[in-house]
């Protein structure tokens, strides 16, 4: 195949243009360097009245909003799902592992549920907390400080309430509770389980004059027209493609890092979408955020006499380690919240209470704990599949008739409407050597690249986690004077614990350590083996408790660009 | 009244409000050009492309429209919001037919939905000699209780009951998700508007309120638009 260079030498190429990637390019670009940043998918821009879908009602959907083309429904704001055309994934064995790719300007965080939670001193001592096998090679006290720029720069909403595992931040005030959270409320103190309000990158109130202020739709996970949530697209790389330091690549997949005689990167190379031709490109510093698997993929990928194992692979461990939060759901039929006088309550897009971990002094079967988030869209604009298949399902808890036609149908359908709420349990993994990503020998993508084959399984201490969520629902169901809907699944089920992949917070290919024999990148996120290639996706976590890793992922970053830009400015990169 | 006995109440009497039907004439057809034009909702071009090739396909013949059409309106008959024409209904189970015809989806339109609507129709033939479009109302609301419950359903009718539930819940997510649809539901939402809590009544009909301490630390929405500023202990003062 042709390939052909650029003549410009980058100071930094920068893979991936989601969480890490926007809030490298920025502090890069801020510090005068000037970047390449690679994305594989398309240009995107929420306020771009062609692409938005925001404040769409359902009825201009032909489907009705039905996820036929995209996973989540019509206006979800992903290009790309669990599955991408062209772009398959192999498993091993009965392995069932989904993974997610958005292919667009901004990655993820377009779509993503805007929780922004800190991980706690505990999660990055796990191995003394939690007896996982290593700690993290940095504290929270190293970290803290890049978490308190990100509220500032970025904002998120939440409140002070001096935990001992969910820092407090810099926040701005969280809305006031919906009608169902305050069934919540009131059903989780019967337990002596806290609620607290949530901890999302809305804004709610203005923190510079970019950005618009929530406007209170609900429809975050559309991507926000006047960047009140935060996407990295939005917020993060459009106005740095303003100060003239960044070349953009859209609709280019990183085939590989390039490296010389020595084993020190000299750029990447990658395929234009559109025409199919492969490009290198040249840089000093070449920073990995293409997602955890993606950017393991391509190091396992950039194979070479002095890497034969892949790039920064000496350890072995590049996909190792892969883990994605345990989560659990049940669906809670209230009776009281039947027949709702109907208001505008869609809120922002999500929840605006929920519950952090409460059990940290006792003793479980089960090392990691797990919070509870709540569902949100009560009263939300009905999509596809309002009212359920069976409309008055419900009417059997109650000895009526189920099914019909007619009046009876119509008013049924108004009775229930509202009176369910969902609570969803998000756990740590347990990291484990044994759950990982490699690549598939026998498979590629239709740019010809090779693809990952997944293998991982849930431990029966993630098991554990799960029947204790699912024993917690039926007895907040019962404080709420509700029903669980459906059977609660037991152990021939799983637990209903989910299928690996599914929650969409992959971590862990990439270990972070001290020791390169047990890691693959330092403390700074850079390849032990390669003094000039970097990563800052989710790859370099150990561990990530039970919290959700964006403001992680960028915190992280924001260390490592600095760290980026000190080393470039001693030249010793 | 405590609101639990209110709730019981409420749904004991819900049944036998009575409506009237008025006819329900089908409109003009819009020509396909007008319906893309429509649909402006974000796409990506091969989404896009993927629109336009189904919105300018036909499935579904004249009579086959006719029937959904006559059954979608005895599904959810005409109120003071509108009727399943206005809900465009019929060209939702139109589009969806197509959508999901795909073998992924085990040609859904036509192992489903067409076949739908011959069994539903044999079931008028076999009790009345006539096809359902020939039937009054009344005949049609016979064989329909006698499908549409789960309770009552005998075996030979049990494929009939399981297409005609497919339809219901093609025609009440047709209507529920219109604009008329939501009217009727009362849904309030998709504007841009500042959010300040649940309406008071609503409070009180429910018997929660929101705690002091709680609501304190949530957002004062008059000074929404000040700029953030916090002391180095993270407490915000504007």
């Amino acid at each position: 195949m042709e390939i052909l260079k650029s003549k410009e030498r980058y100071d930094v190429i920068v893979v991936g243009s989601g969480a890490a990637g926007g809030i490298t390019s920025k502090i890069l670009t801020d510090a005068g360097l000037k970047i390449a940043l690679i994305e594989a998918g398309p240009y995107f821009d929420p306020a771009d009245p062609k692409q938005q879908t925001q404040f769409k009602p359902t009825w201009a959907s032909p489907r009705r909003g039905s996820s036929v083309t995209r996973r989540f429904g019509d206006f979800h704001m992903s290009y790309g799902d669990w599955k991408v055309d062209g772009e398959p994934y192999s498993s091993k064995d009965d392995t069932d592992f989904m993974w997610w790719r958005s292919r667009m300007l901004g990655g993820r965080t377009n779509h993503w549920g805007r929780i922004a939670s800190r991980l706690g001193p505990k999660d990055f001592k796990c191995k003394d907390f939690y007896d996982l096998d290593e700690n993290w090679p940095i504290t929270y006290e190293d970290i803290k400080p890049y978490y308190d720029k990100l509220d500032k720069l970025i904002g998120v909403f939440g409140t002070k309430e001096n935990l001992p595992n969910d820092p407090d931040g810099f926040f701005l005030p969280p809305p006031k509770p919906r009608l169902h959270e305050l069934y919540y409320i009131k059903g989780a103190r019967k337990s002596g389980i806290n609620v607290i309000p949530s901890r999302l990158s809305v804004l709610t109130k203005r923190i510079n004059n970019e950005r618009g202020i929530c406007m209170f739709c609900g429809q975050c996970e559309r991507s926000c027209s006047v960047y009140a949530c935060f996407s990295s697209s939005s917020s993060l790389v459009i106005p740095s493609l303003k100060g003239g330091l960044v070349d953009l690549y859209t609709d280019s997949m990183v085939r590989k890092v390039n490296t010389d005689n020595n084993g020190l990167a000299t750029g990447v190379s990658f395929i234009d979408k559109k025409n199919g031709k492969e490009y290198s490109l040249r840089a000093k510093v070449v920073v990995l955020g293409a997602s955890s698997c993606s950017s393991a993929r391509i190091l396992l990928n950039s194979k070479s006499n002095a890497h034969p194992n892949g790039l920064g692979n000496s350890s072995g461990l590049i996909g190792k380690y892969l883990q994605d939060t345990v989560g659990t759901s049940k669906q809670i039929f209230v009776p009281e919240l039947m027949n709702r006088k109907t208001y505008n309550e869609d809120g922002v897009g999500g929840a605006h209470v929920y519950t952090p971990w409460w059990l940290h002094d006792k003793k479980l079967d089960f090392p990691v704990g797990y919070h509870i988030e709540t569902s949100y869209r009560n009263l939300g604009m009905p999509q596809f599949g309002v009212g359920g298949y069976i409309p008055n399902d419900f009417n059997k808890f109650f000895g009526l008739r189920v099914g019909g036609y007619g009046e009876q149908i119509r008013k049924d359908v108004k009775k229930y409407w509202g009176s369910t709420i969902s609570l969803e349990s998000r756990g740590g993994a347990i990291p484990d050597i044994n759950n990982y990503c490699e690549i598939d020998k026998n498979k590629k993508d239709i740019y010809g690249i090779p693809v990952l084959k997944f293998n991982y399984k849930w431990a029966n201490s993630e098991l554990n986690q799960a029947k204790h969520a699912q024993d917690i629902y039926e007895e907040l169901a019962y404080n709420m004077d509700g029903i669980i809907l459906g059977d609660k699944p037991g152990k021939e089920q799983n637990y209903g614990i989910s299928t690996p992949g599914s929650i969409i917070h992959e971590v862990g290919t990439t270990r972070m350590g001290n020791d390169t024999n047990t890691s693959v990148v330092n403390k700074y996120e850079r390849l032990h083996d390669v003094d000039n290639v970097y990563v800052v996706d989710a790859g370099p976590f150990v561990f990530k408790g039970d919290k959700n890793p964006t403001w992680t992922i960028m915190a992280l970053a924001w260390r490592t660009s600095e760290h980026i830009i000190s080393e470039l400015k001693k030249q010793n990169i | 009244m405590k609101r639990r006995d209110s709730i019981k109440t409420i749904f004991l009497s819900s049944i036998g409000a009575s409506i009237s039907l008025e006819s329900c004439i089908t409109p003009v057809g819009e020509s396909i050009a007008d319906k893309v034009w429509e649909y402006q909702y974000g796409r990506t071009p091969h989404e896009k492309s993927r629109d336009e090739k189904f919105l300018n396909s036909i499935f579904f013949d004249q009579t086959e429209l006719k029937i959904i059409e006559r059954i979608a309106n005895i599904i959810i008959p005409p109120n003071q919001y509108g009727n399943v024409n206005d809900a465009k209904v019929v060209e939702m189970i139109e589009f969806i037919a197509k959508d999901w015809s795909t073998p992924a989806h085990n040609n859904y339109g036509e192992n489903v939905l067409r076949k739908g609507l011959i069994v539903i129709n044999q079931l008028f033939i076999k009790n009345f000699n006539k096809d359902l479009l020939e039937c009054s109302d009344d005949e049609i609301k016979i064989i329909f209780d006698k499908i549409s419950y789960q309770d009552n359903v005998s075996e030979d009718l049990s494929e009939a009951a399981s297409l005609f539930a497919t339809y219901r819940y093609m025609v009440v997510t047709g209507w529920f998700t219109s604009e008329v649809g939501m009217k009727d539901l009362g849904y309030k939402g998709n504007i841009p508007n500042v959010w300040d809590g649940v309406p008071d009544e609503v409070l009180k009909d429910h018997s929660v309120s929101y705690d002091k301490e709680w609501i304190e630390k949530c957002v004062d929405q008059s000074k929404r638009n000040d700029l953030a500023v916090w002391d180095d202990d993270g407490n915000l003062i504007t």
